[in-house]
């Protein structure tokens, strides 16, 4: 097998004037979890779709386990575990119909989709039409994975998902990993992405602005700070000095900043007065966008004049 | 073909398929218990007949004046009118499923994360399709007949077992461009609607025939022109000519179909 999984090159879809993807350069090795973040019709969907056949390029390629994802559908397919957007499935089926379903096209899977059921607490005897959306979430990840194939391709699967499952969803999915699965998955989350993923891609306007290992995110992440201190604010506290430290606003004994890279400097000389509280929040998604995007020099002010991908 | 297809369309289908056949033998029923006093009245029924305007009684498919006839009595109480929209009906509702249908519910999208060719699919589910439009003429030819004799009716049955074939063929016709505006049309309401008024525009092109000349040389163009169910009961003869074309249709529109769903998007 390839050690590269996933290549597009250049790969474009218009929906005609509409940009889903534009020269979309994109590379996901094998056994690496790849997170795709971006906002809301920033060309995620039509990402996968292009990977899954779904969708024909309007130009260049993808290519997966290297075979072309619109000639050789059916043979990528065989390898690949899907989770649609939104978990479509047949409203008359039973949870137990969907799996013997998948499963016949597969020629196995059945006693993995049972077993994922089971953990995964999901009544199978039911019709679909009766099922909540978080139980059409969790039919809809059983039938992507129960094929145990060597590629995962996933978009938002935490959707709809209540907490206590979405963290045997990742469980789930980290097994995958360490059995040697490639995982692709899309996410509004940056949480999620930094919880799961080894590397994120950020797509907005149907362009990627940028992939970056997650432990290379974490060191320049940027951090809202507050510091209140103990009393009056200390003389002479040249926050302004240390590294990555922006947006410094005072408010009485109260400071808040913005913090890029690595925080102990901040710690080591806050703690030299009295503190009466220290709190750090991550930075937004925007934020993080923001960052990207001023660095791939991406145009950040409101949409796209060609209007959003589906 | 894929065989998963095929059981997945069989068994989301086959009780709509029994009530379409059920709702045909009851019509049936109902038209055949009242035949033998029909019958009695013919004289009166045949000079009525008379009567009318040659563009109503084509309208509803009778070419000759004998209402004292089993085939003519069958042919304007069912197989000239009421069965034409009974398998149209069935026909547009199974293909509207086959492609708009199932892009517009999303689960096209689960169906073709499985590997299968989108080829595969479409035969797969027009198989079953197939099966529906069969199992429906041949309930349509032998209730006529069975119920027909247990009437007391004067059954050709050499003439419905013709029937069986044209009936198929005009079946497949229908299914042939209403697949083709399934696979065109994104809304599977418009491609519903696109599909019955392109059955309906035929069958005015065909009525519309017997007031203009002009009308009537473009009646080739539409399927019922090839569509004579009271000739073909009387003659008891394969209108093999009438059957070519109309599954000429059926394929052309089949083969488009496929050519459009191979290129098409799944959103």
């Amino acid at each position: 097998m390839p050690d590269t999984v996933i290549k597009t090159s250049e790969l474009t879809k218009l929906y005609g004037t509409v940009v889903g993807v534009r020269d979309l350069e994109l590379e996901v090795e094998r056994g690496e979890v790849f997170g795709f973040l971006g906002p809301n019709g920033a060309g995620k969907t039509t990402t996968l779709r292009l990977l899954m056949g779904l969708l024909r390029p309007s130009a260049g390629k993808a290519d997966v386990f290297g075979l072309d994802a619109w000639k050789d559908s059916v043979a990528v397919k065989e390898k690949v575990g899907y989770l649609p957007g939104e978990a479509a499935l047949y409203e008359r089926m039973t949870g137990i119909g969907h799996i013997k379903f998948v499963a016949n096209f597969n020629g196995n899977g059945e006693e993995e989709g049972f077993n994922l059921a089971e953990r995964l607490e999901l009544e199978l005897e039911r019709k679909v039409q009766t099922f909540s959306r978080g139980m059409k979430q969790k039919l809809a990840i059983i039938l992507a994975l129960m094929k145990n194939t060597p590629l995962i391709i996933m978009d938002e699967p935490t959707n709809a998902l209540d907490p206590i499952t979405q963290k045997l969803l990742y469980d789930i999915l980290n097994e995958r990993r360490n059995d040697g699965a490639t995982i692709l998955f899309s996410s509004h989350n940056l949480p999620e992405v930094e919880r799961m993923a080894d590397r994120v891609g950020i797509i907005r306007q149907g362009t990627l602005a940028g992939t970056e290992r997650i432990e290379d995110m974490r060191a320049k992440r940027l951090r809202n700070v507050e510091v209140i201190f103990d009393g009056e604010l200390p003389a002479g506290l040249a926050l302004e000095s240390l590294p990555g430290v922006t947006g410094i606003e005072t408010l009485g004994n109260r400071i808040q900043l913005k913090l890029k890279g690595d925080i102990n400097p901040l710690i080591k000389l806050v703690a030299q007065y009295d503190v009466a509280d220290f709190s750090v929040t991550h930075a937004s998604l925007e934020d993080v966008f923001l960052e990207f995007y001023e660095e791939a020099g991406v145009d950040t002010g409101g949409s796209s004049p060609e209007g959003d991908a589906p | 073909m894929s065989r998963t297809v095929f059981n997945k369309i069989v068994s989301e289908r086959w009780r709509g398929t029994l009530v379409y056949a059920l709702g045909i033998l009851g019509y049936l029923l109902m038209i055949v218990a009242v035949y033998p006093t029909f019958k009695k009245t013919m004289t009166a029924k045949s000079q009525l007949l008379k009567d009318y305007p040659k563009a109503v009684l084509q309208f509803f498919g009778v070419k000759s004046i004998n209402a004292a006839s089993f085939n003519n009595y069958i042919t304007i109480e069912l197989l000239g009118l009421i069965w034409i929209v009974i398998m149209a009906a069935f026909v547009i509702a199974w293909t509207r499923a086959m492609i708009s249908g199932e892009i517009h519910d999303g689960t096209m999208e689960l169906l073709l994360s499985q590997p299968v060719a989108r080829w595969q699919v479409l035969t797969s589910e027009g198989t079953g399709l197939l099966v529906g439009i069969v199992s429906l003429a041949v309930v349509t030819a032998v209730g006529s007949m069975a119920l027909g004799a247990a009437f007391g009716a004067k059954v050709s049955y050499s003439g419905f077992a013709v029937f069986l074939p044209l009936g198929i063929a005009l079946g497949l016709a229908m299914a042939g461009y209403s697949l083709l505006l399934s696979a065109l049309v994104n809304d599977p309401r418009r491609a519903v609607m696109a599909s019955a008024g392109l059955t309906l525009l035929f069958y005015l092109i065909h009525f519309g025939g017997t007031y203009s000349k002009v009308i009537d040389k473009i009646d080739w163009f539409g399927i019922f022109h090839y569509y004579n169910p009271l000739a073909t009961l009387d003659s008891g003869t394969v209108p093999v000519k009438s059957i070519l074309l109309l599954l000429a249709f059926a394929v052309v529109g089949f083969g488009l179909s496929l050519w459009v769903f191979q290129r098409k998007d799944i959103k």
